[in-house]
């Protein structure tokens, strides 16, 4: 098992180094001159030459990279082209709004996924798994955003439950944030909880038809001891692959959410930074993404050895 | 009493009857075998008994076991007996345990359902369990995996399962049909010895007439979802039995009339007859995942050092276990494999791998592996799949003549022209079979190599099979490479036989030599495993 985790560090390590040298280049290769857009086309070009050397930006490319991942490391993202402000103070701000919603959604979806499916693979064909399976239909087609504008209308104009959009920060309680942060979640929740709840009924279906349960039903276990003691963790497996991707998706992609709703999160980070070609924002918030991407692969693939002894060989 | 009686037992699934008026018992310390081909409703029978039957199933009539009426039961009543009262084991023991549970926690669960044995107590009788099925906890610790077992260990953590609480009834669906011959022996005997121990009484399912014939008291022969006839060995194997019984007898007994043309040919052609194919030093390696990134990269020898020859028009049969590289070694001949050391001539002329160099010689051999229907494409017509060698043929044909050749080969191996616009799935295992060795041969190959080809279906189907295939040998020259773990088939189509263990050939020989006087320990081995039909027919 601790070779196991080695060699995925090993890997998770390798991953991030290619990672970065590809967004570093490919924003490289991006026409356009941060220095010159930041100062308009009327400056000088001894203005021009005094910003890039302010913004470190007059070196080679190869120390332009050496310097970026070597500031990455020390937990210094450089300063915003357009703002002036340490990266490394934007992001901060912006992940305290991310991470939780992304948390409180995946909270969410998972707590209405598990249930649905595990009814609807139970009752296969019943009136429970035609309903569950048609409202999820309903919940991968309905765009998230219009949904979002449905929950506004109803629960934060009509029945004023939640603020319909903005965050009050955390320093004003925890209630207050999670309060603004609930109708965000819930929209980004139903489709992922719609396509987990799908996963968990198809992978339910093919491990309850498998051999070791009828073993188990043989035994003497009821229909209901053998699905939680033997299908479950076994169905488990694609599940949380499922949950991985959703998680990384739920992170970086949540940025129309995040417009209907006026919260400065990440997602709404990354496009200011493209239109306002900020690239040293673009690049630190692409490089945490993808961190986080590998991170939570990583977690799966532990997570998979955890439930699968077949696994901690490799 | 019996301990277990079935009375008009009637299934009928979504409507549709499968079993009709089943009538059996069982006695305690006595063996029940149950005999009959694929879809004789022999397992669906078991179920009943069990109560596990799929869904959309009826079932009527009247099943007591220990007095008990177990159709009466409730579900959670029900639930009590299975497990502790009867224990059920099933054909495939490489799924029929949780892959994700160690052996001992699957055993233990048995108990620990059924009674109010504390920590101590599971403990205690979970390792004497395991060393009543031979699998002593010093070497075979109730922390293992299922996927750290083989195939014959885990059949015994399945049997550790079912016998766990000493149960009076043990149904035993196929116990052994997916194991090897030397596994198989030591399985039955295992069985036999529960039974005699404890005085269990058991139902044992086979489609292997030799399984039961040596292991059962009584035997029921199913057919259709009937029960034929039901009596002891002696009187079913006597001649004035069901004659269906007499058929199965026959069947398994089968011996095709070979005709031996490698010898008549020699005999024309004298000695300097190059032989068709031939198999030098032949080394197959595959690289085992490193302990470290430092360390030197181990590798495991599937086959090692291989050498024979074919020739024209010979059936040559090639034995051994599960694992002893059989697969590998045909895989290699096919050029589908990266050889690490030795060569393969067909013809005189190198099979090498890859899609460029190596199809020429390819062309003259096909193939007709186990599974029919893993081996077709189920989207295609059979007329598509069987025409499948020509795309790879040296001369292309044109539409009509394909169409002709295709006919030719479906009518030649017993079925209709008109089949060929049918799809697999429409088709029962003996004729996907025959499909097969159309599509093989179509090509008009020298060689066939048949891997395990009969080994999934049933006795009389299989002996239509070998017919077939003698005869084609016969008609169009062919060789065979008859590839099985099968002893009996092996030796009733075969001129010549290899004995592979480990990947090399331990033993090689006239088949009857080889057979009846093994020189080989392994040999010997293989062959007193097999079990034979103490009766012949009349």
């Amino acid at each position: 098992m601790i070779r196991f985790i080695a060699r995925r560090v090993v890997s998770l390590a390798l991953t991030l180094v290619v990672a970065s040298a590809i967004i570093f280049l490919a924003l490289e290769v991006v026409p356009g001159d941060p220095a010159s857009i930041m100062l308009g086309v009327n400056a000088q070009p001894d203005t021009i030459a005094a910003l890039k050397e302010e913004l470190g930006l007059n070196v080679s490319r190869p120390a332009r990279y050496f310097n970026w991942v070597a500031g990455m490391l020390h937990g210094d993202f450089g300063i915003s082209y357009t703002y002036r402000t340490p990266v490394r103070d934007m992001i901060a701000d912006r992940i305290l709004i991310s991470l939780p919603l992304a948390v409180y959604a995946l909270l969410l979806s998972t707590a209405i996924a598990f249930p649905a499916g595990i009814l609807a693979a139970t009752r296969r064909g019943a009136v429970a798994d035609v309903s569950i399976m048609g409202s999820t239909q309903l919940g991968i087609a309905i765009p998230n955003f219009w949904f979002a504008i449905i929950l506004v209308a109803v629960f934060a104009i009509k029945l004023q439950w939640f603020p319909a959009g903005g965050f009050p920060g955390w320093q004003d309680g925890f209630i207050g944030g999670i309060k603004a942060l609930t109708l965000p979640a819930v929209a980004l929740a139903l489709p992922q909880a719609s396509i987990l709840a799908r996963v968990m009924r198809s992978s339910l279906l093919d491990t309850l038809g498998e051999d070791y349960i009828r073993t188990a039903r043989a035994k003497g276990l009821t229909t209901r001891q053998s699905l939680w003691r033997h299908a479950l963790r076994n169905a488990l497996i694609p599940v949380l692959t499922i949950i991985g991707l959703q998680f990384s998706f739920l992170l970086a992609g949540a940025i129309i959410v995040e417009n209907v709703f006026y919260l400065p999160g990440l997602g709404r980070l990354i496009f200011q930074g493209i239109t306002q070609r900020d690239l040293i924002v673009v690049e630190s918030v692409v490089m945490l993404l993808v961190f986080a991407v590998v991170m939570v692969t990583f977690i799966v693939d532990v997570a998979y050895a955890a439930v699968d002894p077949r696994l901690r060989k490799r | 009493m019996p301990l277990l009686t079935v009375t008009d037992l009637k299934v009928a699934i979504n409507g549709e009857p499968i079993l009709r008026d089943i009538d059996l018992s069982v006695d305690s310390g006595k063996v029940l075998g149950i005999v009959g081909e694929s879809g004789s409703g022999k397992s669906l029978t078991a179920y009943s008994i069990m109560r596990l039957l799929p869904a959309g199933s009826t079932a009527s009539g009247r099943i007591s076991f220990a007095g008990k009426s177990l159709f009466s039961l409730s579900e959670a009543a029900m639930c009590k007996v299975r497990g502790r009262d009867i224990g059920m084991i099933f054909q495939e023991p490489m799924t029929a345990l949780n892959p994700l549970r160690t052996i001992g926690d699957q055993i233990a669960e048995t108990i620990k359902i059924h009674t109010d044995a504390n920590r101590d107590q599971v403990r205690r009788l979970l390792l004497d369990t395991l060393r009543r099925v031979e699998l002593p906890p010093e070497q075979f610790p109730p922390s293992r995996y299922p996927h750290e077992l083989s195939g014959g260990q885990r059949q015994r953590v399945v049997i550790a399962m079912a016998i766990a609480l000493r149960p009076r009834l043990l149904i035993a669906d196929e116990p052994t049909t997916a194991l090897d011959v030397t596994t198989q022996a030591q399985i039955l005997k295992l069985l036999r010895r529960l039974v005699d121990e404890d005085g269990l009484g058991l139902m044992l399912i086979s489609h292997d007439l030799a399984v039961v014939a040596n292991t059962a008291d009584e035997i029921a022969v199913m057919k259709n979802g009937v029960v034929l006839d039901a009596g002891t060995p002696k009187r079913i194997f006597s001649g004035d039995s069901h004659p269906y019984a007499t058929e199965l007898l026959e069947a398994s007994t089968h011996v095709p009339a070979i005709v031996s043309r490698a010898a008549e040919k020699s005999d024309v052609n004298g000695n300097g007859n190059a032989p068709l194919l031939e198999v030098k030093g032949l080394v197959r390696e595959y690289k085992l995942p490193r302990d470290n990134i430092f360390a030197r990269s181990k590798s495991f020898r599937a086959v090692d050092n291989v050498s024979f020859t074919l020739q024209h028009g010979e059936n040559l049969g090639l034995v051994g276990e599960s694992g002893c590289g059989k697969s590998t070694l045909t895989r290699a001949i096919l050029g589908l494999e990266v050889l690490q050391g030795g060569s393969v001539r067909l013809n005189g002329q190198q099979v090498l791998f890859g899609e460029r160099r190596g199809l020429a010689p390819r062309h003259s051999m096909q193939a007709v592996f186990q599974d029919p229907f893993g081996s077709f494409n189920p989207r295609h017509k059979v007329a598509k799949l069987i025409a499948e060698p020509l795309y790879a043929a040296p001369q292309k044909l044109n539409r009509i003549e394909q169409r002709s050749a295709v006919a030719q080969v479906i009518e030649r191996v017993g079925l209709r022209s008109q089949d060929g616009e049918k799809y697999i799935h429409e088709f029962s295992g003996g004729q996907r079979q025959r499909i097969a060795i159309a599509r093989a041969l179509i090509s008009r190959p020298a060689l066939i190599i048949l891997d395990e080809a009969v080994s999934a279906l049933d006795v009389s189907v299989r002996a239509k099979v070998l017919d077939l295939l003698v005869e084609l040998s016969a008609e169009f020259d062919i060789a065979y490479l008859f590839i099985s773990h099968d002893l009996s088939v092996v030796r009733s189509v075969t001129e010549r036989v290899l004995v592979m263990k480990n990947g090399r050939i331990v033993e090689q020989g006239m088949t009857g030599t080889v057979f009846n006087s093994p020189q080989h320990p392994y040999t010997a081995e293989l062959v007193n495993s097999v079990p034979v039909l103490g009766y012949s027919v009349r």
